[in-house]
């Protein structure tokens, strides 16, 4: 009987200290808008290399599915949505810090795809076979990319003939695009420009959709760990918004 | 018929090598399990392939290996009976019998249906499914169906080992009427030498994959060759034994049998050969070391060739086997005391 | 709360049609190929039975994959298409292949259960009736099988209707064209305020595969009293 509470003892001092060693070592976790991959890597990175070694977990996807996890009790200490939209959506389900929802970065929406001379429009897009869009229900950009068909009258035409692809974010529309699936794709200005082989065939008129903005905020969750909150600082701060230019956004000055 | 057959097989362990010619209408292919006949049927019908040699029918050539002929079955116009029957499950017996009819070419149609569905009594199981019938109701339908086909030579293959003695003797005269009434050859394959006695003329001795032997019937000795299996084989059901003297008593009913072995259990079973059971009609004086048992005669059964004698001992059965009336056995009337007497090694174990 | 929108009653007839048509031209195929695996003896059996159940044991997306290698606008089978003008990728016909390819293994297994079950002794006893090959499979081996490749088409059915992976990346998710019931569910739970018409599709889908088993169960019992 003896041996067996030192051996229970042993165990959870060990499970112990071993879970409080871990919660030194907790990262940071940010969900990101598939668009914002790789610019907030190199933000990440930048952070880091000042900040000293605090882990920092990047989960990217469309914004919609984003934050339906963090709904649903994904652990996640920022948030950066592609639009207001599901901001709100977080904010109206008490998810987040209000104080620290600020817009830190801007995008535009164009039509990529293989060299095609003959795409030179709106218009021409009816001519092709098959169109990649993020999934209006879960990504801004397909939200965006709707509103622009919509609004140049197109979107019932291409919906009956079955010609929009829905993929899940921007990112893998561009990948059906980049890869000659589709004949092109609606994606930002900043993931065409980090395409292999698409090119942007003609930019989206900005008449036709909302402004593309990218809100950024803590969680409640992440309001409470001083990592967190210095990374929410850096990312609204001047450093950042270089790397995001470089990276092709826009930001709000 | 003219059957030429040489032909050689290897399966195996199992080397079979026959050579013979057949003429004439019944004829029987006589041999223990495992002698080789099933095999040679198999290749008689096509179903396999000799490893070399050749098969000629009625001056047809069926297999040739040196020409590189090998007819199929389904163009041999052999029809096989089977011994499981074989119907096939999902049809009924009508379709059953005329899957063969139908495939066979009008002008080889020789054989009317109704006459074989009168011939072997089908007429009231011809609206039912395959799976209810009885076992020889089940061997009636095959054999109609098989000739139905026409064929140039019927191969039975132990078409009757899978029924018991009393539906045996009920399917021979359906079978006997229908080879006379149609004249169609036929090769007997059976272990059984009572059943060559009853469908064969003549017989090829089939053993260890050669025929050893081409003769009439009747010519076919029980002590040439294998010893027959024996007709008559009571099996007893005996209590645990106890001892008595050099020998072992063992409670049979209200009885007691001497046997001169001994067993475990509570339960044993034992078989006896009929022809241990010597009958005599009045007390043959001391019998040391036998059984002697009081009976009477409760039926009598003449087959061609052996006696069968049912005995009732007190409570208990016996069937007793003796060769055909050779006019010097007991008077056996039903209802005749006897007595039996059966040496105390002549019980066996089963199996 | 049943509330269906057009896209929903899209995606429930494609689904439908989808695995009606996965299913249909599978079978005489998956009969070919059990038949094949039972009876015939060739050099290349064991390697035939690995690739036909391959589906059964790859994650579906990696089965979706290497159909796009196959069948997309450079794959070896792809290409040739394209020249006749035939499309795969992002077509129901993607979605019918994708579908087919994932469940033939089950077909397969079924069926060749169902044969391998047949006593050969009737076979033998067709052939010396007068009934050639083929003609002793059409009468006597395929009637024999039926219950099996009833139970197969079922499984692959069934198994159509479940489709995502390999159809998702194969098809794509094209709403009115290769949205199935699957994809239409994933796309609801993408969101918040989907999880509503998730559920309904789901009622859907579980209906559907409650009347796909009774419409069996009832062939079944047919097939055996005849």
């Amino acid at each position: 009987m003896n041996h067996l509470r030192t051996l229970v003892t042993t165990l959870a001092t060990i499970l112990l200290t071993t879970a409080s060693l871990l919660q030194a070592s907790e990262p940071i976790r940010i969900s990101v808008p598939a668009s914002m991959t790789d610019a907030v890597k190199e933000l990440a990175a930048r952070f880091e290399a000042s900040a000293g070694p605090i882990g920092i977990v990047i989960n990217s996807g469309a914004s919609g599915a984003l934050a339906k996890q963090i709904a649903e009790g994904a652990p996640a200490d920022l948030f950066i949505s592609a639009n207001a939209k599901w901001m709100n959506y977080l904010h109206d389900e008490k998810m987040i810090d209000p104080d620290s929802e600020q817009v830190f970065a801007t995008n535009t929406l164009v039509f990529a795809g293989l060299l095609n001379p003959a795409i030179t429009g709106m218009a021409a897009v009816t001519e092709l076979e098959r169109i990649a869009i993020a999934s209006p229900k879960s990504a801004p950009a397909g939200e965006y990319a709707m509103q622009a068909l919509e609004g140049a009258g197109l979107a019932r035409a291409l919906e009956a003939e079955g010609k929009l692809v829905l993929a899940k974010d921007v990112r893998h529309a561009l990948a059906y695009a980049d890869r000659g699936e589709t004949d092109g794709a609606f994606v930002y200005r900043t993931d065409a420009l980090r395409a292999s082989r698409a090119v942007i065939l003609f930019e989206v008129p900005a008449a036709l959709y909302g402004a593309v903005t990218y809100p950024v905020a803590l969680t409640k969750g992440g309001a409470t760990k001083p990592a967190a909150r210095q990374l929410h600082a850096f990312l609204t701060g001047a450093g950042a918004r270089q790397i995001l230019r470089q990276h092709g956004f826009g930001t709000p000055d | 018929m003219q059957l030429e057959v040489s032909v050689r097989k290897q399966q195996g362990d199992f080397h079979l090598a026959a050579d013979f010619h057949l003429t004439g209408r019944r004829v029987g292919l006589f041999g223990p399990s495992g002698s080789g006949k099933s095999t040679l049927m198999h290749l008689i019908a096509g179903l396999r392939s000799p490893d070399s040699g050749t098969i000629r029918l009625d001056g047809r050539v069926l297999f040739d290996s040196r020409t590189g002929i090998d007819l199929k079955p389904e163009e041999r116009r052999i029809g096989v009976v089977f011994q499981h029957a074989r119907l096939f499950p999902h049809l009924g017996v009508r379709s059953n019998l005329l899957y063969g009819w139908r495939r066979t070419p009008a002008a080889e149609r020789q054989i009317e249906p109704e006459a074989i569905i009168r011939v072997l009594h089908l007429d009231h199981l011809l609206d039912r499914g395959v799976n209810l019938l009885s076992g020889g109701e089940r061997q009636r339908v095959a054999l109609g169906r098989t000739l139905l086909t026409c064929p140039r030579l019927i191969l039975m293959d132990e078409p009757l080992s899978g029924l018991d003695e009393v539906l045996k003797l009920q399917i021979v005269p359906y079978l006997n009427a229908v080879f006379s009434r149609f004249a169609i050859p036929l090769l007997f394959i059976s272990h059984s030498l009572e059943e060559m006695r009853l469908m064969t003329e003549q017989v090829l001795v089939v053993e260890r994959g050669a025929v050893q032997q081409q003769l009439p019937t009747e010519s076919l000795a029980p002590a040439a060759g294998t010893a027959p299996a024996p007709e008559v084989v009571n099996r007893l059901r005996l209590g645990r034994p106890e001892p008595q003297g050099a020998l072992w008593s063992y409670p049979w009913g209200e009885l007691r049998l001497l046997l001169d072995r001994p067993a475990q259990g509570d339960e044993n079973l034992f078989t006896l050969d009929g022809r241990e059971i010597l009958l005599c009609s009045r007390h043959p004086g001391a019998t040391g070391g036998a059984n002697l048992l009081a009976c009477t005669v409760a039926a009598v059964h003449d087959h061609d060739h052996h006696l069968r004698v049912e005995l009732q001992c007190g409570t208990q059965q016996l069937s007793a086997q003796l060769p055909a009336r050779t006019g010097t056995e007991p008077a056996l009337a039903v209802g005749q005391p006897l007595f039996a007497l059966i040496r105390a090694g002549a019980f066996q174990p089963p199996g | 709360m049943l509330t269906l929108q057009p896209a929903d009653i899209d995606a429930i007839l494609l689904s439908v049609q989808v695995a009606c048509a996965a299913t249909l031209l599978s079978t005489p195929v998956g009969i070919a190929v059990a038949w094949l695996l039972v009876h015939a003896r060739i050099p290349g059996k064991a390697l035939l039975e690995g690739i036909v159940n391959l589906p059964l044991v790859l994650p579906p997306v990696v089965t979706g994959y290497l159909l796009l290698v196959l069948f997309g606008r450079r794959g070896w089978i792809g290409a040739w298409l394209a020249r006749h003008d035939i499309q795969v990728i992002f077509t129901l016909t993607g979605a019918v292949i994708a579908s087919a390819v994932v469940g033939f293994p089950l077909l397969v297994r079924s069926i060749r259960l169902g044969m391998e079950n047949i006593d050969p002794g009737l076979r033998q006893a067709a052939r010396t009736l007068g009934a050639g090959p083929w003609d002793t499979f059409c009468t006597v081996t395929l009637p024999l099988s039926g219950r099996a490749v009833l139970a197969g088409m079922t499984l692959m059915f069934a198994r159509s209707l479940g489709e995502f992976g390999a159809t998702i990346i194969l098809a794509g998710n094209i709403p009115g064209v290769t949205q199935t019931i699957p994809l239409a569910i994933y796309e609801y739970t993408s969101a918040p305020g989907g999880d509503r018409m998730a559920l309904t599709l789901c009622l859907v889908s579980i209906l559907l595969s409650f009347a796909v088993l009774l419409i069996s169960g009832a062939a079944g019992k047919k097939l055996e009293r005849s």
